[in-house]
């Protein structure tokens, strides 16, 4: 050392290709692609993600274009990387750490919460780390690789927590995370990666951190949600637009930091709020922001806030028993009509 | 006592473990061993006295391996101690009151009082301030590493821990990363018999703990902690191998942590026989011997080191007295950076 170092992009013909359609995960690999090619200083470190390209194949392609100094595959050690990224970011990288699913997380949660997490309040020193992590469940994946892991990690000072519902947000809210210099937590829901698909080419410009996002307007109730809550919500306003039932959903986008003025001004119009995610619904996210709602809007209110997240078990593996567990459209229509008429 | 011959009276040629060595590194090294223990021992008192908040962690009979590893190393290179290292905070620059203001929640510690005790390492410095859960200082360290390597730069990182660290995952992840990505890292291993009450036996089935090295395939050294030249040499050695691109080493130091895990702690778990064994190796005493006998010094300048040693401390524990303890009015500021 020094050595001849490889060159920063190694074979640009390599790489994701922006289809005009991309899927929700071909929107993060534009992202990650963008960020990589702007910045040297990015790099992606993880299990699988280098030859194999990822266990959902989200950096397909990249060891090829941006070579192994800059994709490294790791041991299965997550604490290790986790913290190796830590210690990086602190003299001047950018690390984007893939969990190769959340669940995997908790073995991570001591550098996440002890290392990164309180680094910059303690010392000053910024710490750019990006986390993504593929989570949650109707993958019939079972109890250890079905989780959704935000309300962990909410309650924790110095951590950032985004967590997109479509492939345009999923692009842009993961550049700004990565431009970020404070840990961020990006959650993917695993289950949209190639459901959902957007409508044109994907915008790589940044999203901000930390700004809802009113994805459709109503008069009647406001569906406050999130990840994959979004989509469902969408839908689901449509259904009962037809029954005369005017729902206006709220993307929250970030959990942390949480534009709490956006959701209280669509509540405060709505005069009713139903707050939807995946996540159990004891302690989920959706108590923060029912509690913020009473809060801020309580005179506003015509109805109680109701919360509709999983039932407080494990997530099940069993189809039948996963989506007695995971809330299912017909249960969420039946609340929201509920709360609208009431 | 009448002694028949002052060692100093006639100096005798250099002997030859000490002759081809840099005179001046070798009384630095000295200067600082002893600037480390007066700091120590004058916050023992400190403790005592009631002027810190809470417990104080001291490096007694550690001087040699903080000292002898962290002058293997440059200025551009980086360190995550732990908190028996106090000599390797001093040596890079750390001031003897900053440390006391931290151990007493003042506004000038380097955390403005938001961390304490012994959080106090200093990034400009090129030392990572370590949370409580040590070694959480190891995987960090692979990426002080791992940055100097993805830049191509000619840097290494040291980094320190106990014989009881050995057992946690961050120990084993580090090694496992460092040694498969060859990052230019040094693992020192400071074996001070105890990891709290814990003796090395209900540790670690195999006591010697550079054996582990075996175990990432990298090179695996025991030295005498208390001589801080052995310390110094394989430090050394396993630096230049990570600057050679050739990896990490894993380098064990052993001596004895002469006080409790913590100062209110009187360590009545240790057999009176082993303190009083390893009394007798005071390394700070054992390098003044060595260095009296080679006539490196003599004992005008050991005095002289000895009482500006004492002297730095008094001054450093006033001032940090005098400090201002921080304002609260700005606590929700800098949770997260801009």
């Amino acid at each position: 050392m020094p050595t001849d170092l490889a060159p920063d992009i190694i074979n640009a013909d390599a790489g994701p290709k922006d289809t005009g359609q991309a899927t929700y995960l071909d929107a993060i690999s534009l992202a990650l692609d963008h960020e990589m090619q702007r910045d040297p200083d990015v790099f992606i470190i993880g299990e699988d993600v280098g030859q194999f390209g990822g266990a959902f194949k989200v950096t397909k392609g990249f060891l090829d274009r941006y070579g192994p100094r800059r994709i490294v595959d790791t041991p299965i050690a997550e604490t290790g990387f986790t913290g190796l990224a830590a210690g990086a970011a602190l003299v001047g990288l950018r690390p984007v750490v893939e969990f190769q699913f959340a669940d995997f997380i908790s073995c991570a949660f001591d550098p996440i919460v002890n290392v990164l997490a309180r680094h910059h309040w303690r010392t000053g020193d910024p710490m750019p780390v990006t986390m993504r992590a593929p989570f949650g469940g109707r993958l019939r994946a079972g109890p250890t690789h079905s989780q959704s892991v935000e309300s962990y990690f909410a309650h924790v000072p110095g951590l950032k927590i985004v967590m997109p519902g479509t492939p345009e947000d999923a692009a842009g809210l993961l550049i700004s995370s990565i431009r970020d210099n404070n840990p961020v937590l990006f959650l993917e829901n695993k289950y949209l990666y190639r459901r959902l698909r957007a409508s044109g080419p994907i915008s790589l410009e940044p999203i901000p951190l930390g700004k809802a996002k009113v994805v459709r307007e109503g008069r009647d109730v406001s569906l406050v949600t999130y990840s994959a809550g979004v989509h469902q919500a969408v839908e689901l306003a449509e259904e009962l637009a037809k029954d005369g039932i005017s729902v206006e959903v709220v993307d929250v986008r970030t959990l942390v930091p949480l534009d709490v003025e956006t959701i209280v001004d669509s509540v405060r119009k709505t005069s009713r709020a139903v707050v939807l995610h995946e996540a159990a619904t004891r302690m989920g996210y959706g108590a923060e922001i029912a509690a913020v709602i009473q809060q801020e809007a309580f005179w506003h209110l015509d109805h109680p806030v109701v919360r509709i997240g999983a039932k407080n078990t494990p997530t099940p593996t069993s189809p039948p028993l996963e989506d007695a567990v995971i809330p299912q459209p017909a249960e969420i229509a039946e609340t929201v009509r509920k709360v609208a008429r009431a | 006592m009448i002694v028949a011959a002052s060692p100093t009276a006639a100096p005798a040629a250099v002997p030859a473990d000490l002759a081809d060595r840099d005179p001046q590194l070798l009384r630095r090294i000295y200067e600082y061993m002893v600037l480390t223990r007066a700091v120590e021992d004058r916050m023992v008192a400190m403790y005592k006295g009631g002027d810190l908040l809470g417990s104080l962690y001291t490096g007694h009979w550690h001087e040699g391996i903080s000292v002898g590893a962290a002058s293997t190393i440059g200025p551009d290179d980086y360190m995550a101690p732990i908190h028996r290292d106090l000599g390797a905070h001093l040596w890079r620059g750390m001031e003897p009151w900053a440390v006391m203001a931290s151990f007493m929640g003042k506004a000038t510690s380097t955390t403005g009082g938001r961390d304490g005790t012994l959080h106090y390492g200093r990034l400009d410095l090129g030392i990572y301030n370590l949370p409580s859960h040590i070694p959480a200082n190891f995987p960090v360290a692979t990426g002080m590493a791992f940055a100097a390597k993805y830049r191509g730069q000619d840097r290494v990182c040291l980094a320190f821990c106990g014989d009881g660290s050995t057992s946690r995952a961050d120990f084993h992840e580090s090694l496992t990363l460092a040694s498969v990505m060859d990052l230019p890292n040094v693992f020192v291993i400071e074996n001070n018999q105890f990891a709290y009450s814990t003796p090395i036996a209900l540790q670690s089935k195999s006591t010697v703990f550079a054996d582990k090295a075996k175990g990432y395939g990298i090179p695996g050294v025991t030295v005498d902690g208390t001589d801080v030249l052995a310390v110094h040499d394989a430090v050394a050695q396993a630096v230049a191998r990570a600057r050679a691109g050739e990896g990490p080493s894993i380098v064990e130091a052993v001596t004895m942590r002469m006080h409790g895990h913590a100062e209110h702690d009187p360590a009545d778990y240790v057999p009176k026989a082993m303190f009083e064994e390893w009394a007798a190796k005071d390394p700070v005493e054992l390098f003044e011997k060595r260095l009296l006998a080679a006539g490196l010094v003599d004992d005008d300048a050991v005095k002289k080191v000895r009482d500006d040693a004492r002297q730095a401390a008094i001054a450093a524990r006033k001032k940090a007295l005098a400090d201002p303890m921080p304002d609260p009015s700005n606590i929700e500021e800098g949770v997260y950076a801009d």
